[in-house]
């Protein structure tokens, strides 16, 4: 089950010291954001991580094959958690997307993302034989990804919802489905749209017709977006300095702990600061990606690959939401926003990570 | 294990698709810092601006508007912090139990009735305002200050005349018609016309605020600026002499004039209101004031126009002398009438004057003596001389609702009335009746033209105001004329305020002219018919009693005119009230 402890020295150092400096970044931003205070945020994440520091520890001398072999047990836990969400769960912000375990509020929905990744890996794995995939063994993927989808959805989640969605397809997509489909379903939303547009809530209606133009709401659903905008757009080349954002430690811009984070960083550090972090998490993200063309073991690949992905598209997605350039949907900045489950989950996925980086391929992994 | 190794084929697959969807991903990555680039370089003032608006609430602080003083440097209009007793309704629910609480313990007199009529109506989060308060009662209050919770004391600034006298020329604040504007300006007389000169700069206060508006911390505090002070050519003590020797039963007003630079020494109107009350935004008393039949925001000595009466007669006197139709010497005859074209017109005199010459037609008031002068006289001529002298002139003294007034001519008569000229109507207008539409200002105006040889300093209000002169030169031997019959009006035997000095020996010596007014024009057959005299005249239809004097009689200083509407002639009111204050201005040399 676990690897010998010196394995923990063949970790992929690079990619230990950008999350490092990630969370660094994430925790100076932190507490820029109170103002220049270590309360609320700062010290209360710093101390999250480092309870979950073992959590790494533990997934980094787990054995590949352990984590190949627990796969379906990881998801049925995941789902059941979410169907626990959904009957006892906690209520917060009009949304049931929490429940209590221990001390924490646990947001499952973060963690049906790393489980349905691994659960495709599996399953793609075990069909690796196949030159290509038709749409018949893609079907079982799809209706995880999508049963997944709709457990969080209905939370209402839609944001983490799309992003469980859009990395299952990623997944199918990378494990090498005839491109064909694709292209089909690209047209099919196309075509449906108008009515999933109708399904949607009215706020979700709403925050999407204010993206489209924040100024229909300056006070109210808009204001995230323009006050969001002002504060980045203020930054300028250089940004205004450490410390000296004013929209942010103003208290200008709401959920600026959590969402809007990216704000309070672009703000204080400016275009050339964005453009550093920008630059640090696609290293962050391609080192991984890198390492899936060295090895040959599906698992490994569709893990490593889809999960790398995972982190630099919630990065992307969550910036263009505080740019303007996506509707605000709820996706928290990896190891930047504020909060536990997102902290946690996105360590397990770096320990994964980390953990298949190591492989040495040569051996045989699984039974 | 081997079968589950992908294939080299599958492998390319995955490394194809792999570089599509890192290729994706490069390019939103791209699109991103794109919209950076947009954001923070491209529109980056923009934002700045944006943020900078933010972040920072101005806060302005009213500006602080300047003084006026009198003449003596004495304040007439200046800023105090007024101190009144405030209700919020909200605060209690037993509000009217307070009101009458702090009404047994503080006295205040409030008709608690009326109180909670109002307050039915009122906003219940907009404090209305109980009443006044004063050192002793704010002390009182404060003693007992735990027995309220609905009243309060607010202090505020406002605009304070301490001396309503001055209301009529002072005038008062309002609030402007311009939204945008928040402080109340001046919206009558002078503190109307001298908005820019008194009102100031507001300050500002700067401080950084955050989302919800609280203020984090100041940033830095523009102290408002106060406006420049004005100095009136008001002597507030002859302002108050002159507002006492008023009748309160009659209208009336009275203007002092200084001879030499045209200063206004007081100028007085009665009824008269308090400026304060607009100020403490009594509406009752407002509406009253607006309502009020006597019009007690008339300035009646600047905005009040009547048939000037005798005292016009100086007028046709010095044009017939000029244009030689008269000398000092030529005598009529006054049997008490004339005719002209049929119609007869009557001297005051029934009796008549017998013979007259100039000095005795001024000093007596002989009507005849004009109208056979007048007999000879071009309207028109003498419309320009009035105006000369200062009548038919619009003064611009810093009062609102300034007018022209009237002294007829022939264009006058043909525009308005569509009607030609009839000599007769020159007889009327030369004995200061018809047409004729004089302000007590005029009339005072008209002896500093007299007594100033033609030239004269136009009337100001504002002490500062260099002298402007007005006027065309008189010839010396027709002025000394006339102002030597206008001596002998008060310093002669028979003269028509003869009895002035009679009366009080021990006033300085002033000439001057008496007139009577005619409110309703007598229709001859009235004149003919002695029931005129005894019937019983309403008191509105009563002549107005005018009387223009200057002291002293050496070098005349000072010019009274005095108008007592329906006062009846001008010898028996309007002259003693001007010996009154020719006497008071002289002795306490103001």
């Amino acid at each position: 089950m676990f690897k010998d402890f010196k394995s923990l020295l063949n970790i992929n150092w690079i990619y230990f010291f950008l999350l490092l400096i990630i969370f660094w970044v994430g925790e100076i931003n932190l507490y820029s954001a109170a103002g220049g205070d270590l309360e609320p945020w700062a010290i209360s994440q710093l101390k999250r991580f480092i309870i979950f520091l073992p959590i790494v520890f533990f997934i980094l001398l787990l054995q590949p094959k352990f984590i190949f072999n627990i796969t379906e047990l990881i998801l049925i836990t995941v789902i059941l958690g979410l169907l626990i969400t959904l009957f006892f769960g906690y209520t917060g912000m009009g949304a049931k997307r929490w429940i209590r375990v221990g001390g924490f509020n646990l947001q499952v929905s973060e963690f049906a993302k790393i489980a349905l990744v691994i659960f495709m890996a599996k399953y793609f794995h075990k069909l690796n034989a196949q030159k290509t995939i038709g749409l018949i063994r893609s079907i079982i993927p799809l209706l995880i990804s999508l049963s997944l989808f709709l457990l969080v959805a209905v939370q209402p989640d839609l944001g983490t919802a799309l992003i469980i969605l859009i990395l299952g397809l990623v997944a199918i997509f990378y494990a090498g489905i005839k491109l064909i489909y694709p292209l089909l379903s690209l047209i099919l939303i196309a075509l449906v749209s108008p009515f999933l547009w109708t399904l949607l809530k009215p706020y979700q209606q709403n925050r999407i017709m204010i993206f489209l133009n924040p100024d229909l709401d300056p006070l109210g659903k808009g204001y995230h977006i323009i006050q969001s905008k002002i504060a980045i757009g203020s930054g300028g080349l250089n940004g205004n300095g450490f410390l000296e954002g004013s929209q942010s430690s103003l208290d200008f811009l709401p959920e600026k702990e959590t969402d809007f984070v990216f704000a309070i960083f672009s703000e204080q550090f400016g275009f050339t600061g964005s453009l550093l972090l920008i630059s640090i998490f696609l290293i962050f993200f391609l080192v991984p990606i890198f390492k899936t063309f060295k090895l040959t073991q599906v698992f490994n690949k569709i893990i490593l690959f889809v999960l790398s992905f995972k982190i630099f598209f919630e990065f992307l997605i969550n910036i263009s939401m505080t740019i303007g350039l996506l509707p605000v949907v709820g996706v928290a900045l990896p190891f930047m926003s504020y909060g536990g489950s997102s902290l946690l989950s996105n360590m397990i996925i770096c320990a994964l990570l980390m953990n298949l980086m190591s492989v040495e391929e040569k051996k045989r992994m699984f039974s | 294990m081997e079968k589950n190794k992908a294939s080299q084929d599958s492998i390319k697959i995955f490394n194809r698709r792999s570089f599509i969807i890192t290729a994706i991903s490069l390019i939103f990555s791209f699109i991103v810092s794109i919209r950076l680039f947009s954001l923070q370089i491209l529109n980056f003032s923009f934002y700045q601006k944006k943020s900078v608006e933010n972040k920072v609430s101005v806060k302005a602080t009213p500006p602080i508007r300047g003084d006026i003083f009198d003449s003596e440097k004495n304040l007439v209009a200046t800023n105090a912090s007024l101190y009144e007793f405030v209700l919020y309704k909200n605060l209690n629910k037993n509000y009217l139990d307070e009101v009458n609480k702090l009404n047994k313990l503080i006295n205040l007199d409030l008709n608690i009735f009326n109180i909670s009529e109002k307050l039915k109506l009122f906003n219940a989060y907009t404090p209305f305002i109980l009443s006044r308060a004063n050192w002793e009662q704010i002390v009182e209050f404060e003693k007992n200050k735990f027995l309220f919770t609905s009243i309060k004391i607010i202090e505020s600034k406002k605009r304070y005349y301490p001396y309503k006298n001055l209301s009529q020329i002072i005038g008062y604040m309002g609030k402007s018609s311009d939204v945008n504007e928040l402080y109340s300006k001046g919206v009558f007389h002078l503190e109307k016309t001298y908005e820019e000169h008194l009102k100031g700069k507001p300050g500002k206060i700067f401080n950084e605020v955050n989302s919800r508006g609280k203020i984090i911390r100041e940033i830095s505090i523009e102290e408002p600026i106060k406006g420049n002070s004005l100095d009136l050519t008001i002597n507030l003590k002859l302002q108050n002499f002159s507002q006492s020797a008023l009748p309160l039963s009659n209208k009336g007003s009275i203007v002092v004039l200084n001879r030499f630079d045209g200063s206004i020494l007081s100028m007085n109107s009665n009824p008269t209101y308090d400026s304060q009350v607009f100020e403490d935004r009594e509406n009752e008393t407002i509406k009253s004031l607006l309502n009020n039949p006597e019009k007690p925001l008339l300035n009646r000595a600047f905005t009040g126009f009547y048939p000037p009466g005798s005292v016009f007669k100086p007028i046709p006197a010095l044009l017939g002398l000029k244009k030689n139709i008269i000398s000092e010497k030529t005598e009529i005859i006054c049997t008490g009438s004339t005719s002209l074209a049929d119609r007869n017109y009557y001297c005051w005199k029934k009796r008549g004057h017998g013979r007259v010459n100039l000095k005795k037609a001024i000093k007596e008031s002989c009507d005849c003596y004009f109208y056979e002068l007048a007999k000879k006289i071009n309207i028109d001529d003498l419309s320009d001389l009035a105006t000369a002298l200062g009548l038919n002139n619009i003064y611009k003294i810093g009062l609102s609702n300034a007018q022209k007034g009237l002294v007829p001519n022939k264009k006058w008569k043909k525009s308005y009335l569509d009607q030609g000229w009839y000599q007769g109507e020159t007889l009327i207008t030369c004995i200061g009746q018809g047409f004729n539409l004089t302000s007590p200002l005029q009339l005072a105006s008209l002896y500093s033209a007299l007594l100033n040889g033609g030239k004269f300093p136009s009337p100001k209000l504002i002490k500062d105001e260099p002298i402007k002169y007005l006027g065309e030169e008189l010839n010396t031997t027709h002025q000394k004329a006339i102002l030597s019959a206008l001596k002998a009006a008060v310093q002669e035997q028979s003269g028509t305020a003869y009895r002035l000095n009679l009366n009080n020996p021990n006033f300085v010596k002033i000439g001057g002219k008496t007139g009577t007014s005619q409110v309703i024009r007598i229709k001859e057959e009235d004149r003919e018919d002695d029931i005129y005299k005894t019937k019983e005249i309403e008191d509105r239809f009563k002549d107005h009693s005018v009387f223009v004097g200057y002291a002293p009689i050496e070098d005349p200083k000072y010019i009274v005119s005095v108008i007592i509407e329906n006062g009846g002639s001008g010898s028996a009111v309007a002259a003693p009230i001007a010996h009154k204050i020719l006497n008071f201005a002289y002795q306490e040399n103001v």
